[in-house]
């Protein structure tokens, strides 16, 4: 029986990150999740860390507390992430930094200190969260589309650079998914964006997991640099 | 485990040159990295990634070697092996 794989899930407090956590650790894997807010689930497999993923020092410590009793990180799940609808001229700096330092910054942190360990085992899947938001060039969203093109362009170049050793690095882009993320978009605007969907309806969890698993599955060493997003929007 | 005060440069280098890959390691005195070095850039992250996992098990002390002080500086403390011992000894020292 080979060892379970060791996860590293970003953003597991609630929405998408939860559900992967849960879906993970139904399947056997170890899963490391972390959040601003305490752990919203409880499982043997599953270790709780408490801190913002753009706060660079707290993401060194966990990523060095997940080897050190894990021993290796298999995967890690870039999910944490927020969002704010607003006209680009009604948005403030405040606003843009927060996005960008959790969107992009805290990808980048997690990435960086990760691939340090994947890269020394010459093994490890990364993947990113993207959005569908990016390609349709959403109006109204655009610090978080413009967060999570650097988080794609991150992605591809990352891929790159990582491509020799044995790791792959890929995004996913959700349609909206009905978590807290957008509960507050009106529903006018979630009609129009979902109208412009090849497949016209919301994205479940399952659907994420599902292009997740494709990325991680064991076929799937010669998959890099990919974003696929969901709900048949191309970029 | 050794505390900050205690930190020896010689032990230090000891750790910089048993981590350098095979290819490199009787480069004492010579260039790691920048022209004419022996590592690519590939090769230095591999290098770096683990000497920090080393300097945190002989150490104790979580570092991030490739830092806004070392990025900064007009002479790499990447460079070469007396150049990394100093600076890894003045990060343990922080």
């Amino acid at each position: 029986m080979s060892a379970p794989r060791v996860l590293l899930v970003t953003g597991t407090s609630r929405g998408i990150g939860l559900g992967l956590a849960r879906h993970y650790l139904a399947k056997g894997d170890l899963v490391c999740g972390c959040s601003r807010a305490p752990a919203a689930l409880q499982d043997d497999g599953y270790t709780h860390f408490e801190l913002d993923v753009s706060d660079e020092s707290a993401v060194v410590a966990m990523v060095r507390a997940v080897v050190h009793r894990h021993g290796r990180i298999d995967v890690l799940l870039n999910n944490a992430g927020i969002a704010s609808m607003n006209h680009a001229l009604l948005s403030t700096a405040a606003t843009a930094r927060a996005i960008f330092s959790t969107n992009f910054h805290g990808t980048f942190l997690f990435c960086r200190e990760v691939a340090k360990t994947m890269v020394r085992h010459k093994a490890g899947r990364i993947v990113n969260f993207a959005t569908v938001a990016t390609p349709l060039r959403l109006e109204g969203e655009s610090l978080y589309a413009a967060s999570k093109a650097a988080v794609e362009s991150f992605t591809q170049v990352l891929a790159r650079e990582l491509g020799p050793t044995g790791v792959t690095v890929n995004a996913v882009g959700p349609t909206p998914v009905p978590t807290d993320l957008i509960k507050s978009v009106p529903k006018a605007k979630m009609d129009a964006l979902l109208a412009r969907q090849a497949i016209q309806r919301f994205g479940a969890i399952e659907d994420v997991i599902n292009v997740i698993d494709f990325f991680l599955s064991p076929q799937s060493g010669f998959i890099t640099g990919q974003v696929v997003y969901l709900g048949g929007v191309n970029g | 485990m050794s505390t900050p005060t205690q930190i020896s440069a010689e032990k230090v280098r000891q750790l910089v040159i048993s981590t350098l890959p095979p290819s490199a390691a009787n480069l004492a005195g010579e260039v790691i990295f920048g022209p004419g070095g022996a590592l690519d850039s590939l090769a230095l992250v591999n290098f770096l990634a683990d000497l920090e996992y080393r300097l945190a098990e002989e150490f104790g002390r979580e570092v991030v070697l490739a830092s806004e002080q070392a990025m900064s500086r007009s002479r790499s403390p990447f460079r070469d092996v007396p150049a990394l011992t100093d600076y890894v000894v003045e990060l343990l020292a922080q």
